[in-house]
């Protein structure tokens, strides 16, 4: 199933999964290009945001490569590498 | 996962179990975990002291069960109290009048005549009207933090608050809204943004990975405009900071601008537990909701005689915290000439910052250990990537030849490595 992942299809499993561990977000209308964090998550909002995709995905990924990322578009570029 | 793969793992990456059953670690974990080099670096954990916890101890050696004489430079026995003649004998006193263990919680059995002394001595020493202990820090703010906030409210909490804080508003079904380390500007967004809300601020005195400390004043001020209620962890600060040690709300002179005062007997103190100091009807409220308090049993009352010495001679010798105080400067003086990054530090706790690679931080730590010193590494996730480092603790009780010696070890395993002073 994984060659079956496409990058809007990530972003997705990321704006779902943001949108269950955050109060008040709109994630319909986020742009990919924005932070997890300019929609108002602190820092345990994003691990468990990236957490809970990387389950759905089936993945792993080390959170040490993680910490350069800027946006929700650069994760799922990440997530890309490892499906 | 492969070998080339598993020093890019670190322990933020495995959290999730993937396994069906419950009762086995990730499959992953256990290959991560059984690498040589990753059990080299865990070997750090859990490493047994064989004697008290002062600057001269004993460390048993977790892979080679080896043991060795050891410059401490780890123990959060800032004081020195843990063994001090009168703290010792205060507690072989009380055990010889109580036994062991308080046998009961605080709300019941577990309450002594030394447990109600000693938070009346550590209300009147925070100058509070109200105090309750704790088992241990970590419950301490468990609790407090629980039985103060509730679904709907906001904590919002300084980025480098210790796990405890983050904990007590898990448990209290609090929504957590972190603001920039020591950022008025970005505490006032935060609260702005949750304006209307019941909302609750917390600090550090000091920060425990940076040994930097809370800008009081200014952080106060963004609350106050708010009118929104600081609570102040001092856990490393207490005993430390202040012209009689009441902590860092002393040391700027806010001590009565600060809704909750929590601290901890476990580090300057010598001892384990925590306390929480406020107003009185607010703790006889608190100690109704929060679950470490009640169903956890109290202290034992021999520990309890104990802290109460610990802050006697605290009060009575200002000589231990003035000691204390030169030897942070003579540290911080040794270290600055090897050119080493100490971040913010300016307190007690004061971090060596290596960079980004962990695997040297490790080398770096197992040489210090051959060489009879032990430093306790930091790595990710503990502190960010890029900044892994060692922290160092410095206690009153370190000899000036102690210092010397332990900032010679640190210049040939930290500082020459680093580059940061000449091969010479």
């Amino acid at each position: 199933m994984t060659e079956e992942w496409t990058k809007e299809a990530v972003v997705e499993v990321i704006l779902k999964n943001l949108r269950e561990n955050l109060y008040d977000v709109d994630t319909e209308t986020i742009d990919p290009k924005s932070s997890m964090k300019d929609h108002g998550a602190n820092s345990l909002d994003v691990i468990e945001v990236v957490s809970a995709t990387m389950r759905e995905l089936e993945i792993r990924v080390p959170r040490s490569e993680l910490t350069q990322i800027e946006n929700i578009e650069q994760l799922a570029e990440k997530f890309m590498e490892y499906l | 996962m492969g070998p080339d793969e598993i020093l890019k793992f670190s322990l933020a990456d495995f959290t999730y179990n993937d396994s069906r059953d419950v009762l086995t670690p990730p499959g992953d974990f256990d290959t991560w975990a059984d690498d040589p080099r990753i059990s080299v670096a865990m070997s750090f954990f859990e490493q047994p002291l064989q004697e008290a916890p002062t600057p001269r101890t004993t460390l048993g050696h977790r892979l080679s069960g080896e043991q060795r004489p050891m410059i401490n430079l780890t123990s959060y026995n800032y004081l020195g109290l843990s063994t001090h003649p009168e703290v010792v004998q205060a507690a072989v006193e009380a055990l010889e009048v109580y036994g062991v263990g308080a046998s009961g919680a605080a709300m019941l059995s577990g309450t002594f005549d030394q447990h109600e002394a000693f938070c009346e001595e550590l209300a009147e020493f925070k100058g509070t009207g109200g105090c309750m202990l704790f088992p241990s820090g970590y419950a301490g703010n468990l609790g407090a933090i629980q039985a103060l906030m509730q679904k709907g409210d906001v904590l919002v909490i300084d980025s480098k608050c210790h796990r405890s804080i983050v904990d007590g508003a898990k448990l209290a079904g609090a929504r957590l809204a972190t603001f920039e380390h020591n950022d008025p500007a970005s505490l006032d967004q935060q609260l702005e943004r949750f304006e209307g809300k019941r909302r609750m601020v917390v600090v550090e005195g000091v920060y425990s990975m940076d040994g930097d400390v809370a800008d009081l004043p200014a952080l106060l001020e963004v609350c106050e405009a708010h009118e929104v209620p600081l609570y102040l962890d001092e856990a490393h600060s207490t005993l430390v900071f202040g012209e009689t040690g009441k902590g860092l709300s002393e040391h700027f002179g806010v001590e009565g601008r600060v809704g909750v005062h929590f601290g901890t007997l476990s580090k300057s103190f010598g001892g384990i537990g925590g306390f929480v100091c406020a107003d009185e009807r607010l703790i006889r409220y608190m100690k109704c909701y929060a679950s470490p308090f009640q169903f956890s049993c109290a202290l034992p009352p021999a520990v309890v005689a104990a802290m109460r010495k610990s802050l006697e001679v605290a009060r009575r010798d200002e000589t231990l915290r003035r000691r204390l105080w030169r030897n942070v400067e003579r540290f911080r003086e040794n270290l600055e000439v090897l050119n080493l990054d100490l971040g913010d530090s300016c307190s007690q706790v004061i971090p060596i910052i290596v960079g980004a690679n962990g695997e040297e931080l490790i080398t770096m730590a197992m040489a210090a250990q051959e060489r009879g010193l032990y430093l306790q590494p930091i790595d990710f996730p503990a502190v960010e990537a890029h900044a892994r480092r060692f922290r160092i603790s410095v206690s009153a009780q370190l000899t000036e030849a102690d210092i010397d010696e332990a900032c010679n070890v640190i210049e040939d395993v930290i500082a020459r490595p680093l580059g940061r002073v000449g091969a010479a």
